[in-house]
């Protein structure tokens, strides 16, 4: 960068032009500015800035009870808020030492993996629109508002979800939910289907997608990729299976890898997980066990409403929870798990009180958008848009 | 269970080349959408809002209400749970001393600023007295003066109306106040 | 009266009224609609509704399902502030919408619209070289895109001109040399001529010698060859939209905006008009000539509306093509066209003049 600086400086007409491709840019949804050095039509160098989004949410959690931190993971990854909600209150139980019910786990899943459907949609479609095939994009938009009306049946809200709780969920999955949820994923492959009979095998779209942004396994894994850019590249690690939690370990499916690396893989990968989060869907809608949706323990859960009006130790036992907050006990933990976008790891540490010392969650894009220039280098200016459309960057996620 | 690994297919060859098949493919795909909704807008999603408005779950978070008692004086006893457990702090209370000695408390003053809320529900769920609640089915509030969202005691006060507008009908609607409360046990109540 | 009837015989007089007509009348209410059914349309292939929202107040809020738009377009375009960027070439910025204008709207000079009456054309203009004229008018239309990526005094404009004169500027040769082909089949560059050679008919009565069915290769070619001429997707990378956010006309607003979409939509129709002219029988309705008693006016009517229903066809066809294909990338055009459309354009030729010879 330095150089480039210096030469643009030293020769009066270099042919080295600084263009920002800048924090208000259509392609660059969330927000991050770009500073990039182009020759002609080829990036030199790039230069990404970020935190346009910054909301303080690890200082914010600091004044926080470990309840109220909550509803502030649902707006991390806003793509997938269920997926960040899950992997914060399994960091929580993790603390205390906990587990939640089966049938907590079973509809986690469920609502996980919706929410895994939902992130890939957005990132796939808005990725496609800005290669130019805007019917695709809106066809995905119509899919993922199915499935945000099922999220919506369950949680309350389709994006500020805020449903898990320590040692379960909020509240159960309703009646006939399960019968919509076939309903929509029914509707949700047809999509998925013809948007695949669009794009996939069109040759405009291939050569826009093929051997482009090229990232080899060596410096994904030295970039610290996880997730569908770190599968694309061909390693199969998805924390689902290598460092299994919740109940997928009674789950069947594949973990889609790509060969290459370049953006054509991660277009595939991600399609391909899509249809492997259906098939998730549908194993554990099958499998699902009845009985309690949250674990009936005064150290982590708001008693039963009827204690709460009948008794009074069940007022007092509310009472405290609400005044004091939940109190884990002395500690520190990390619990990785398998975000829309990659590893969603949340390290808490916590002193015995009833708010957190530190809460910081791992954000997987941070590692994508620094790598950034490393891919784009060499690259053609037009080449940035499905480059950075297959990267995925929330900005919710990003800059926290 | 075993890592099963799936090696994604890339199919670039001889088709692929010619350019024309998928554009083909590609062009019946949307010409069949195209006159399905050309006579008759079969497929059509849009919601014409305001005239329609989007059918909400009987769990929507909308805008807050005060419950009431049968006699008509709110539940609400200023036990400042809501406001202390809200992450926004967004709801003020001022307690007074209520004449029957059986209800101590009731607030004076119980303001929401609707702006700052972030319509989590926390509040509801921390209620010992099922006093406030979510389920007005009001999806967003638009005026064009901040003061407006400050909903003062008496502006929450509400009944409750089942929220019909839910298209779906294999969820049922929640037919009783009781039976729309939301469940924190979870236990399905079927 | 006399004198009015001397003055409408001049023939110059008479191509003037032509134009008046077949631009006012025809060319613009066409492309103005189009501006608005493009959205409709890939609003129905989106399965959505597309604008319906403009009314009128005073007349019980009239909607007329989306169509009062149009209007609204044209009087924002009107009302918008108008302003030069800072360091802009003035004369360059201003004069550069109006030359893609003037370029599209003088395609339809030599284009017959209906078949004559008596020694009435409904062609303004039949000049001798008129395939030669189509090349000269499109090659004028370079001016426009380059004078406003090269005038604003922008970095992303300066992209989109530069991106969009070679564009340009290279699918011009395919245009030409798919046209080869036409001329080579007709045996002249006259439009009349090649539209009355549509009208003949192989194997005596039964199949019309339609320019699509004597040159498939070269329908394609020119049919794409015109969409990256006129810049529509999935050539529209001088436009850009994702990358540089409009291109070449990145720091215009109001009316001059307003004359670059226009022309755009005008280029539209234009190659529709062309496509239909010299692929697929311009205005002739095959095998009308066998119904002996009709009366010429019937006749010219109903081919007008033949002629007309196909041009919509193609506008139509564009716009679906646009919502459906993704993007190429600008080095990708290029490749497409040199390395790929050339030599299929040269072996079209080459083919088509083998045919000819064996067929003599």
């Amino acid at each position: 960068m330095e150089a480039v600086e210096k030469e643009i400086r030293n020769d009066a007409d270099a042919s080295i032009m600084p263009i920002e491709i800048g924090p208000a840019h259509p392609a660059m949804h969330g927000i991050v500015r770009f500073t990039t050095y182009i020759d002609g039509e080829e990036i030199i160098d790039m230069i990404p800035e970020i935190g346009y989004l910054h909301r303080g949410f690890e200082k914010e959690s600091e004044n926080s009870r470990w309840i109220q931190i909550t509803p502030y993971t649902d707006r991390l990854n806003y793509v997938s808020p269920i997926l960040c909600n899950i992997g914060y209150s399994m960091a929580v139980e993790k603390l205390f030492g906990i587990e939640a019910p089966r049938r907590a786990e079973y509809t986690r899943v469920i609502m996980g993996e919706i929410s895994r459907i939902t992130d890939h949609l957005t990132c796939v479609g808005a990725a496609a629109m800005e290669v130019g095939a805007f019917t695709f994009f809106l066809w995905f938009i119509k899919a993922r508002e199915y499935l945000w009306e099922l999220v919506e049946q369950v949680t309350g809200a389709r994006l500020t979800t805020n449903w898990t709780r320590f040692g379960g969920n909020a509240n159960d999955i309703p009646d006939g939910f399960l019968q919509e949820l076939h309903t929509r994923l029914e509707q949700t492959k047809d999509i998925l289907k013809e948007c695949d009979a669009l794009l996939t095998r069109n040759k405009i779209f291939i050569d826009r997608v093929k051997d482009v942004g090229v990232i080899s396994k060596e410096d994904a894994m030295s970039f610290a990729f996880t997730g569908p850019m770190l599968r694309a590249c061909g390693i199969p690690y998805d924390i689902r299976r290598s460092d299994s939690y919740s109940v997928y370990d009674d789950l069947d499916f594949e973990i889609p890898v790509g060969t290459v690396g370049d953006c054509f893989d991660r277009y595939l990968v991600r399609m391909e997980e899509m249809w492997q989060s259906i098939s998730i869907i549908e194993q554990a809608s099958d499998k699902m066990p009845a009985g309690p949706v949250i674990l009936d323990d005064r150290r982590v859960s708001f008693p039963d409403k009827k204690e709460v009006y009948g008794n009074i130790e069940g007022l007092i036992d509310h009472f405290k929870m609400v005044m004091d907050g939940h109190q884990p006990p002395l500690g520190e933990v990390y619990m990785p798990t398998e975000g829309g976008n990659g590893e969603v790891g949340f390290y808490l540490v916590s002193d015995g009180s009833g708010t957190p010392v530190k809460c910081r969650v791992r954000p997987p894009c941070f590692n994508y958008v620094a790598a950034m220039p490393y891919i784009c280098k060499g690259e053609y200016i037009a080449d940035i848009v499905p480059i950075f459309g297959s990267v995925n960057m929330i900005g919710g996620e990003l800059d926290r | 269970m075993e890592l099963k690994v799936k090696t994604v297919k890339r199919v670039d060859g001889f088709q692929e080349a010619l350019y024309l098949p998928a554009i083909f493919n590609g062009l019946k795909l949307t010409v069949q959408h195209f006159f399905r909704n050309l006579l008759g807008a079969k497929d059509v999603v849009t919601i014409q809002y305001p005239e329609e408005q989007r059918p909400v779950s009987p769990r929507w978070r909308g805008r807050h209400r005060l419950t009431r008692r049968e006699d008509g004086f709110l539940k609400c006893v200023a036990c400042y749970m809501c406001e202390t457990i809200c992450p926004a702090q967004c709801i003020h209370i001022d307690a007074g001393d209520h004449p029957d000695f059986s209800i101590e408390k009731y607030p004076v003053v119980f303001d929401i600023d609707e702006l700052r809320c972030v319509f989590c529900g926390l509040c509801v769920e921390a209620c010992p007295k099922q006093a406030i609640r979510m389920d007005t089915g009001v999806i967003a509030m638009a005026y064009s003066s901040r003061k407006r969202f400050d909903y003062t005691r008496d502006l929450l006060k509400d009944t409750y109306t089942p929220n019909q507008r839910t298209k779906y009908t294999n969820i049922p609607l929640p037919k009783t106040e009781d039976e729309a409360l939301p469940n924190s046990r979870g236990i399905p109540s079927s | 009266m006399d004198v009015l009837i001397g003055i409408l015989l001049i023939p110059t007089v008479q191509a003037v009224l032509k134009i008046f007509v077949i631009i006012f009348a025809l060319v613009m209410p066409l492309a103005t609609v189009l501006t608005l059914m493009e959205r409709k349309w890939s609003a129905m292939i989106q399965d959505r509704v597309g604008p319906n929202r403009a009314n009128i107040p005073f007349l019980n809020n009239f909607r007329g399902r989306g169509a009062l738009h149009i209007a609204a377009d044209g009087l924002k375009s009107f009302f918008k502030e108008d302003f030069i960027p800072e360091g802009a070439d003035r004369f360059l910025f201003t004069i550069a919408p109006y030359f893609g204008f003037a370029a599209a709207m003088a395609t339809f000079a030599i284009i017959p619209f209906a078949g004559p009456i008596g020694d009435f054309t409904f062609q303004i203009t039949d000049v001798k070289p008129g395939l030669l004229y189509i090349f000269a008018i499109t090659s004028l239309g370079v001016y426009g895109t380059v004078l406003a990526g090269a005038g604003s005094n922008s970095k992303f404009a300066l992209l989109g001109g530069t991106r969009a004169s070679a564009q340009m500027l290279s699918y011009e040769v395919f245009i030409g040399l798919s046209l080869l082909g036409v001329f080579m089949v007709y045996e002249s560059t006259q439009i009349s001529v090649i539209v009355n050679g549509q009208n003949t008919y192989w194997f005596g009565n039964l199949i019309p010698k339609w320019g699509v069915l004597t040159q498939p290769i070269a329908f394609f070619l020119f049919f794409t060859a015109m969409i990256a001429e006129t810049k529509r997707a999935p050539f529209d990378a001088p436009e850009g939209e994702s990358e540089i956010v409009a291109g070449y006309f990145l720091e215009y607003s109001g009316m001059r905006f307003a004359a670059f979409m226009l022309a755009e939509y005008i280029a539209l129709v234009g190659v529709s008009v062309l496509v239909v002219t010299l692929f697929f029988g311009g205005y002739h309705i095959p095998w009308l000539h066998l119904w002996e008693s009709a009366p010429q006016w019937l006749v010219s009517l109903l081919q007008f509306m033949k002629f007309t229903i196909f041009t919509f066809f193609f506008c139509w066809l564009q716009l679906q093509i646009r919502w459906t294909v993704p993007k190429f990338r600008f080095d990708q055009t290029m490749a497409l066209g040199w390395k790929k459309l050339l030599p299929v354009a040269l072996g079209n030729v080459v083919v088509t003049a083998f045919i000819i010879l064996i067929a003599n």
